[in-house]
Order: C-alpha cells, then structure tokens, then sequence
C-alpha cells in the first residue's frame, strides 16, 4: 500500500491534485473523480465520492479497487 | 435450434453405463441459458430437491453455456450443480478451464450423471460416446495425478475433471478439480464420490456455429482490449490477494474463527511482502485475457494464492507463517478440499478446544503444524478429522454446548472471508444466499465498498442494491463469464445482451435479461423449498448478531435488523 501527502481541501481539488503530482494517477482519475473502478474511504469509515466533500488537515483517503472480491 | 447450443445434454447412468442424448428446448434454454441456470432447470426436472445427495439416483450435472468455445474472454466457463451434502439445498460451482471447451464438443449442452458404479471408474465421453473405465489404480490419488495418470492412459485431447482423497471419502466439502482449477464449494467432489466416479475425460469435435461471427469477433476484441483496462488491474498486479491488507485496515478480515476482524500479523500473508519475499509466475484460465493467478514458490513447487486462501488457511487459523499458509493451500489442492470450508471448520474446532467444547488439546489457533495436522486427517476421515469432514454445522451438532453459536456457516455452507458485521449489505447476502453464505452469488459487499451505504449500519435501502447484485451474479453464472469482468462494463446488461445476440441470434434485450436473472435466482429458491427450506434458514449464527465486533464496537448487527432486511427482501423478490 503506497502512500504520500497531499494538500486539499475537498476530495475533487484532492484528486486534481494527485493526478498533477503523480502522472500515471491522472489516467484514473476524470477532472476531480476517480474511474468508476476504483473507490475512495475517508478515514478507513466511510466512503465517499462527492467532489465537494471537505478534507480536514490530518484526514486519510484511502484509493482501492471497487471490485473487493475474490 | 439457436446458434451457440447444441439442443441436447447427455444423460450418463453409471449405474449400468448407459448413456443417452435428451432433447433441450430452445424455450427452456432462452429462459436460463446455460450454466447455473441451466443446471437447476434439469435438477428440477429431475425431481432432484428431494434426493439424498450422496444417494446414487441424486444427479449432478456439468452445464456449459452458449458462450463457451466463443472467442468472448473468460467464458471457457461450465458449472456443476447438484444438491449440496453440506448444507441439502441447491449448490453451484464454476470453473473456468478447457474442460469446459471439451466438454460441450462432446456434442451436448450439459452433462447430467446419476447412479453409482460398482467399483472406482471414470467417465469416458469421446464425441458423445461414452463408456466407463476402472480407476481402482487412481484410488487415493491427488487430483493433479489422476489427471495425469488418466491422460497418459487415455492419450492426448482429452481434458480431465476429477476428485481427490477428500472426494472419495465423502467428505462434504470436497471439489471437482481439472487442470489446477476447482469447482470448490459445497461438495460437489462428495456426489461424484458416491457415485463412484474417481474422474470425467471428455474430447470431441462438434463446434457450435456462431450467428454473427464478424460482429462476435469485433465485440471479443473490443471485450478483450477493455479488460487489459484499470476495472481488472487488480487481478493482474496482485490478484484477490490483494484484498488482504484492505481487509483487515478496514476491520473486515476474519480473524480466529470471526472472533475479531484485525489480524495483527496480517502483512505477512500480504501478497506485497510474498512478492517482496519469493518468486513468483502469473497464469490465465482457458480463454482469459486477464491473467488473475499468481503462483508463489513453495520449496519447488508453485501454490496459486487467492485471497480466500489466505483468509481462510492464515488469519481464521490465527497462522501467519507464509509456506505454513502456501502448503495448506497446496494441500487442500491434493486432496480436493474447500479452502474455505476446510479452515472455517478447523478454526471453529480450534476455538471449540479453547473453550474447552472439544477434547483435542492439540488443535490450537496460530499452531501451522495442528493446521497441517487437521487438513491431513480430514483428508483422510481419521479422527477428529471424521468430524470435521462433515463441515461446522454438523460438527457443533455433535460438540453440543453452544457451539452452534459460534459455527461459521449460513445453511451450512462455511463463510467467506467477509466479516458480516464490517460488510452489512454483504451480510444479507450470506443469509438469504441459496447456496448459503457466499460471495460468488451475491456482490453485496461491493456496495459496503461504495458511498451507497454506511456498511457498519446498513438500512433497508441496502436490500435493493443486495438483490441487484445477486441478479447480476446468477446471470454471468448463466451465460457464462468470470465476475472479474464486471467491473469493464459500462452497462451489463445491455453489452450481455449484445453478446447473446450475436452468438445465438435471439433478439434478446436487457430488460428481458434482467427478467432472465430473476428468474434463475427463483429457481434456486424453488429448488429449496422443495427441498425442506424455511425461512428460519435465511440468517446469520448467533455470534454476528449478539456481539459487536471487537475491534470495531461501531460494526453491529442485531438479530431485529437483520430480520427486517431479510424480511424486505423477501418481500422485494415477492416471495
């Protein structure tokens, strides 16, 4: 599980800003959401999709396949 | 007769080792396809709800499906259905492999055996003709040596479906394994076992035609390009394995029998640390583009890791040594076991004992030797092993006390490795699944893993989303195609009814597909009935409804709320 910090403060400017700093995320994430296959948690509680939805200073999201099963 | 059928399955009475050809109608077939469908159409037919399972007059039945031989990724598919000695209710397991692609070239659409063979034999079908051979000398061979032995006996372009020790013994969660694969759930393995029957070779040379060629190999193509996409990375970088860590961060990896849903020593099963730590090879089923099977290095052999395994060998056990985890693996594999019935029985023996339900002293969580040690002797019936053959259910019938509380099983069949609390929507799954609790034919907790709901706290609104999801389960379970495609899929289904279209020519829709899948899950729940259901059997044990989770007191689950998402349900399919 690779991880890096991020200043945002809503998921979809978190998002714009991950797919700027690391090219190859860009690919998975549309303008400020993510491709339908992949998910995103909020503090390992709930998850969220909303590009609205604010980020606090010291929140964790959490990126990880839609698809759980196996 | 549409396209992409042969119109006929193949009846084999290994009684007296006759065999006919039976007339399918393409009504029937449009209504369920193929595959699960189709398996419980001809169960029904049969009379079958009402037969012992293990009984020589039982049938099982391998059923194909329209796609099959198709140039469509991941449909070398077939299922096997039968009713299940664990649990009595209707059970269906896939595999993907080239037996599928041979066994619908023996000219037929399904494969329905009954009877039982006086001495060890295995099935002949060359072309559709069919004879019984002795396997006497396969008697307690591993699944990977009888198919070895039997093709260097029968020769080359046969392909070889066939049950190991467990299956013979009749223990109730053996498998039907061919070519490394496994038709693995509620003990298949058992009823081809009491048939007598060590194994199945089937060739032959009778193709389906296809009724838009040009437009199936266009839509295979497009099919094939979309699943090298970011929907099945997953599968290919890491495999199901890679559920592990994701688990147990969110306090849904089953731990020491469902006793907590943290595994403290879970990064040493991670596939991250075994690709860090050993070599490793990647392979595909037949006819797959997605590639999902990563094969670890044990000393000098490969063991296919799948997170299920990991789950259910390594932190249910409470054992977090890799090769300990990789040979049970190996060894479940031999012997044609069920990963996760074998360890969901074993670690709710292994806390039978630390209660002091059990007198087996030796038979501790975290203990890989006592793991080894159990698979071995369930194997083999010898000891408790005799017990624990018989899957959790029936052992905690025996050990008494309160052990049916802590048993992990949803009409018998042993639970996945999802932990209800964490995952609600995927806990209404577990109790009103048909076959029991299991992940393959409700998707529910891919919407615990979505903004749809609040897992932990999941409300009457989850049941249409569980319901949905078990629909579109028992339709790609029907047609047939591999669940890791679902994710490629802008619209199921329309793009399954392009499919259909294309290589049957009906013109099929998906609303009428929609409906299809409706009615492939009613025929299961009728199969059920008829085979002694009642409504009392849709829950949860009692453990998941009496106890928050531990390390999580927010995952919660009351016997009054799941009452009244199951009783929703009910009401929602309208039955």
């Amino acid at each position: 599980m690779a991880s890096c910090q991020v200043q945002a403060g809503t998921l979809g400017q978190l998002f714009e800003a991950l797919a700027e700093q690391i090219p190859p995320l860009s690919t998975l994430i549309c303008k400020d959401r993510l491709q339908s296959s992949l998910v995103a948690n909020l503090n390992g509680d709930r998850f969220i999709s909303d590009p609205e939805t604010p980020l606090g200073e010291n929140d964790c999201v959490l990126i990880l396949s839609a698809d759980a099963g196996g | 007769m549409a396209f992409g059928y042969h119109g006929r399955y193949l009846r084999v009475d290994v009684t007296n080792g006759s065999a006919e050809f039976l007339p399918l109608d393409e009504a029937v077939l449009r209504a369920y396809l193929g595959g699960s469908g189709l398996g419980v159409r001809l169960l029904l037919e049969a009379g079958a709800a009402d037969a012992d399972p293990l009984a020589p007059e039982a049938p099982l039945v391998f059923a194909f499906s329209p796609l099959v031989g198709s140039p469509l990724t991941t449909s070398a598919k077939f299922a096997v259905v039968s009713k299940s000695p664990l649990t009595g209710r209707i059970n269906d397991s896939l595999a993907s492999s080239g037996f599928a692609i041979a066994g619908k070239r023996c000219g037929c659409d399904a494969i329905m055996i009954v009877g039982r063979t006086p001495a060890l034999s295995a099935i002949v079908i060359d072309d559709g003709e069919v004879h019984l051979e002795s396997a006497e000398e396969f008697r307690g061979s591993t699944c990977q040596e009888t198919e070895a032995g039997l093709r260097a006996r029968l020769g080359n372009g046969y392909r070889i479906a066939s049950i190991g020790p467990a299956g013979e013994r009749a223990v109730r969660y053996a498998t039907i394994s061919h070519d490394g694969r496994h038709a693995g759930r509620g003990g298949s393995g058992a009823v081809l076992g009491a048939k007598n029957v060590k194994a199945i070779a089937v060739r032959g040379t009778k193709y389906s035609e296809w009724a838009h060629p040009k437009e199936l190999t266009e839509l295979s193509r497009s099919l094939s390009k979309r699943s090298f996409g970011p929907a099945t990375a997953k599968y290919r970088e890491l495999g199901t394995a890679s559920n592990l860590l994701t688990f147990n961060r969110f306090g849904a990896l089953p731990t020491r029998n469902f006793q907590t849903g943290s595994f403290e020593e879970a990064a040493s099963l991670s596939p991250e640390v075994l690709n860090a730590t050993r070599s490793k090879t990647r392979d595909s089923c037949a006819a797959c583009t997605i590639g999902c099977e990563h094969i670890y290095s044990l000393g000098k052999t490969g063991v296919r890791v799948e997170y299920e395994n990991l789950f259910a060998l390594g932190s249910l056990c409470g054992v977090s040594d890799a090769d300990t985890v990789l040979r049970a693996s190996q060894l479940c594999d031999q012997l044609g076991l069920d990963t996760i019935s074998a360890g969901g029985t074993i670690a709710f023996a292994m806390e039978c004992v630390e209660r002091g339900w059990l007198n087996e002293p030796w038979l501790k969580f975290g203990d890989g030797g006592a793991l080894l040690r159990a698979i071995g002797m369930i194997g083999s019936r010898e000891g408790i092993g005799d017990l624990l053959a018989e899957g959790s259910r029936r052992a905690a019938q025996v050990i008494g006390h309160n052990s049916m509380a802590i048993a992990p099983q949803v009409k018998g069949l042993e639970i996945p490795g999802y932990e209800p609390r964490a995952l609600q929507t995927m806990a209404l799954g577990f109790a009103v699944g048909a076959r029991g609790a299991d992940h393959n034919r409700s998707g529910a907790y891919e919407v615990d893993f979505s903004p749809k709901v609040d897992r932990r706290n999941v409300t009457i609104d989850a049941v249409q989303h569980a319901i949905e999801t078990e629909d579109k389960a028992a339709l790609m379970d029907s047609m047939i195609m591999c669940k890791f495609l679902r994710g490629v899929f802008e619209d199921f289904y329309t793009e399954s009814a392009e499919m259909l279209r294309n290589v049957t020519g009906w013109d099929v829709t998906a609303d009428e597909l929609r409906e299809t899948a409706k009615r492939i899950v009613s025929a299961k729940r009728q199969f059920n009935v008829l085979a002694g259901w009642t409504p009392a059997e849709d829950t949860l044990p009692e453990r998941f409804l009496n106890t928050p989770l531990p390390n999580d007191p927010a995952a919660s689950l009351s016997r009054e709320r799941l009452d009244l998402l199951v009783a929703e349900y009910h009401r929602q399919r309208g039955w």
